[in-house]
């Protein structure tokens, strides 16, 4: 399943870079009416960085985070998350190489409704079958602001509160890159700014990598530097963003896609 | 609101199948048996020939349509739930809980509509297919002709019109109260079902050991109580997973999904709890029974010859409406879970946990439901006996109670995995995203 230099993968720190992708493409529909999302997207970001991935609708940019979490197989290419490439193999497989590596945070939260905020927290732990340090967990939900809310249920919590436990859950795994689909698309300006800086002290903190996709110039402002994606293709890169910027590039990718990156 | 309502019938047909399949099926057998009063009724039909049709009509129709209507009730109740979402869109679109009544009352009563009518052939079929059965064994005059008539057609559609629209109005209005707490219908209706069930059972010892209409009242008391249990569902789930040493990831997580839907797995419980309560309750009767006649010695008369053909039959029949009601309340019930299932996966639990869970879901129902069942069925059974034979627990008991269980457990597996594995099929992310 897992192919690396060396043999002795668990023994091994994280590598320098976190997340690789080699001529990553990805085409949908049938062949008449195929869509290219992904057309030979190449790109490394180094360990403990903070990337936002922008671009129109419809620019790929939710399939390339698919495809690099390890949620959807691209079509041809190379995933490597954190030194450990990604694989042919079954969704038990899929879901054995994200557990430890990877954490999600989603715009629709996809917290279980049935379970409370410490259950959900350390839900992928128990999956994994790892140790459920309780103490850890607490400390974690204290940090993103809700530690008086453990047995509160996600019905019960408002929009940005779930994106915490989200977050929370996320960080609890200690997964070697996070990836957030539009986590601030559901929330109000004030509860998406709390997560977006609880996205910045994962990395800063916790030095963990993380990699959001967003369509807000503001939110990827937050990040220390954004991809541009526009019809598939990268189509620039920005070191620290600033809103104005980001929406000024923006506004003009289409302009410049011709040339690449 | 009824524009609406005949608005979401027409665009999303696949919905209402399960709704439409049990009024369907709920409809036909009401009508299949009551037709034998149309038929009893009828001029120049001889005194034995309509005695014995009025018994078949009388006993289980009788039962049959408290079956039906729980069974509809049921399915109605789980359907209601599903569509919690959806009221949600329309209580903040500025729908008042009184439009959601009508709405969704009125796309009851025309899904129960159309089922009861769709129900008229194939009840006119199966009523002849049953004459023919009580001609076949002589206790029917050849000559009798099968009738469709007034009681058929009023009873099929006035009881699937009823439990329907019953079932749905008490689901909307819980439904449309938020997040109030329970109130007291339901226990007033579970200890109201319990008593009735109670009183109905012990009525039998009022009866004589050789009236042919002795098996009535305690197949109505199990068939009540059954009600009573499944509508005590959440707390007797409650006291079954406080007893179950449950390890590992996907037990942990199905306790913790069955203690917070215990409210929700009541329909399923139900028809569950009816399946086995019915099933060994009839047969196990029917088999005592047997045994009386044969060991009194005397060949059997007209009219238990007639009562054995009968409950065979209509065993049979009535077994597998329940059986069928049951997969599909637990298809229903599962496949809306295609969304919960994917957020899972996305926290990390492999396809094979996710089945885990809901096996271990489906077995802590199915012992829960078998258990109550069963406990419903001795009720009936228990005095029955009694009456019949001076025993007090036949010796078939013990055989038909396992085979109902395993049949029981076989079905509610089998539906709950093969759903859920159809369901992994689709990748995870897709999952969560589908609109419910």
């Amino acid at each position: 399943m897992f192919r690396t230099g060396s043999r002795h993968t668990h023994d091994k720190g994280p590598a320098a870079e976190a997340l690789r992708l080699v001529k990553v493409t990805k085409t949908f529909g049938a062949r008449d009416s195929a869509v290219t999302a992904l057309d030979g997207v190449t790109l490394g970001l180094g360990r403990g960085t903070f990337t936002a991935v922008m671009g129109p609708s419809g620019s790929g940019k939710t399939t390339l985070l698919h495809c690099a979490a390890g949620l959807d197989r691209p079509d041809s290419g190379i995933v490597r998350v954190d030194g450990t490439e990604l694989t042919a193999g079954g969704e038990a497989e899929l879901t054995r190489f994200r557990r430890g590596r990877i954490g999600f945070v989603f715009q629709q939260y996809n917290l279980l409704e049935t379970l409370t905020v410490a259950q959900n927290t350390v839900l992928p732990l128990k999956l994994a079958g790892r140790r459920v340090d309780r103490g850890r967990a607490q400390e974690v939900l204290t940090s993103v602001g809700l530690g008086d809310r453990l047995g509160h249920r996600p019905g019960q919590l408002s929009g940005g509160q779930r994106q915490r436990v989200a977050i929370a859950r996320a960080l609890v795994t200690e997964p070697r890159v996070i990836f957030a689909d539009e986590p601030t698309g559901a929330l109000d300006t004030r509860s998406a700014r709390e997560v977006l800086r609880l996205l910045q002290q994962a990395v800063r903190v916790h030095g963990r990598t993380v990699v959001m996709v967003t369509h807000d110039p503001v939110a990827a402002s937050y990040a220390d530097s954004v991809l541009f994606l526009a019809d598939g293709r990268l189509a620039g890169r920005m070191d620290a963003p600033t809103p104005d910027a980001v929406a000024e590039r923006l506004a003009h990718l289409g302009d410049n896609v011709a040339t690449g990156v | 609101m009824f524009l609406l309502a005949m608005r979401s019938i027409r665009h999303r047909p696949g919905r209402f199948l399960a709704t439409l399949l049990s009024a369907f099926l709920g409809a036909a057998i009401i009508m299949t048996f009551n037709s034998m009063h149309d038929t009893a009724a009828q001029d120049g039909v001889d005194p034995t020939s309509a005695d014995t049709l009025s018994t078949a009509a009388g006993v289980v129709g009788g039962y049959g349509t408290l079956l039906v209507f729980f069974a509809v009730a049921s399915t109605l109740t789980v359907n209601v739930r599903q569509r919690a979402a959806e009221l949600e869109l329309l209580r903040c679109s500025g729908a008042t809980p009184a439009q959601l009544k009508r709405m969704l009352v009125g796309e009851a009563v025309v899904v129960a509509l159309v089922g009861a009518a769709l129900a008229i052939g194939p009840a006119v079929l199966g009523g002849r297919a049953l004459l023919e059965v009580f001609q076949d064994s002589g206790q029917v005059a050849g000559s009798v002709d099968h009738s469709f008539g007034p009681i058929a057609f009023m009873t099929g559609i006035d009881i699937t019109l009823l439990a329907s629209a019953g079932a749905t109005f008490l689901a909307v209005r819980r439904a449309t109260r938020g997040r109030e707490r329970r109130g007291g219908a339901r226990k007033f209706l579970a200890y109201a079902a319990l008593l009735t069930g109670a009183a109905s059972v012990f009525s039998t010892f009022v009866f004589s050991a050789t009236d042919a209409t002795l098996m009535a009242p305690p197949a109505y008391g199990a068939i009540l109580l059954s009600v009573g249990f499944a509508l005590m569902a959440p707390r007797l789930l409650e006291a079954v997973l406080d007893r179950l040493p449950l390890n590992g990831a996907s037990g942990w997580l199905a306790v913790r999904n069955l203690r917070e839907r215990a409210g929700q797995l009541a329909g399923i419980l139900m028809s569950l709890i009816l399946f086995t309560a019915v099933a060994t309750a009839t047969l196990t009767m029917q088999a005592v029974e047997s045994d009386a006649v044969a060991a009194s010695g005397l060949t059997k008369s007209i009219e238990a010859k007639n009562l054995e053909t009968l409950n065979f039959t209509v065993v049979g029949i009535i077994v597998v409406f329940v059986c069928v009601m049951l997969v599909n309340s637990l298809y229903a019930a599962t496949s809306y879970r295609v969304r919960e299932f994917g957020q899972q996966r996305l926290a990390g639990a492999t396809p094979g946990q996710v089945l885990g869970t809901v096996g271990t879901e489906g077995i802590v129902l199915t012992v829960t439901g078998v258990l109550f069942g069963t406990l419903a069925a001795l009720a009936g059974i228990i005095p029955f006996t009694v009456v019949r034979t001076e025993g007090a627990l036949p010796g078939e008991v013990y055989g038909i109670g396992l085979a109902v269980a395993v049949i029981a457990a076989v079905v509610t597996l089998g539906t709950i995995l093969a759903t859920t594995r159809r369901t992994l099929r689709t990748p995870a992310v897709g999952a969560v995203a589908v609109a419910s």
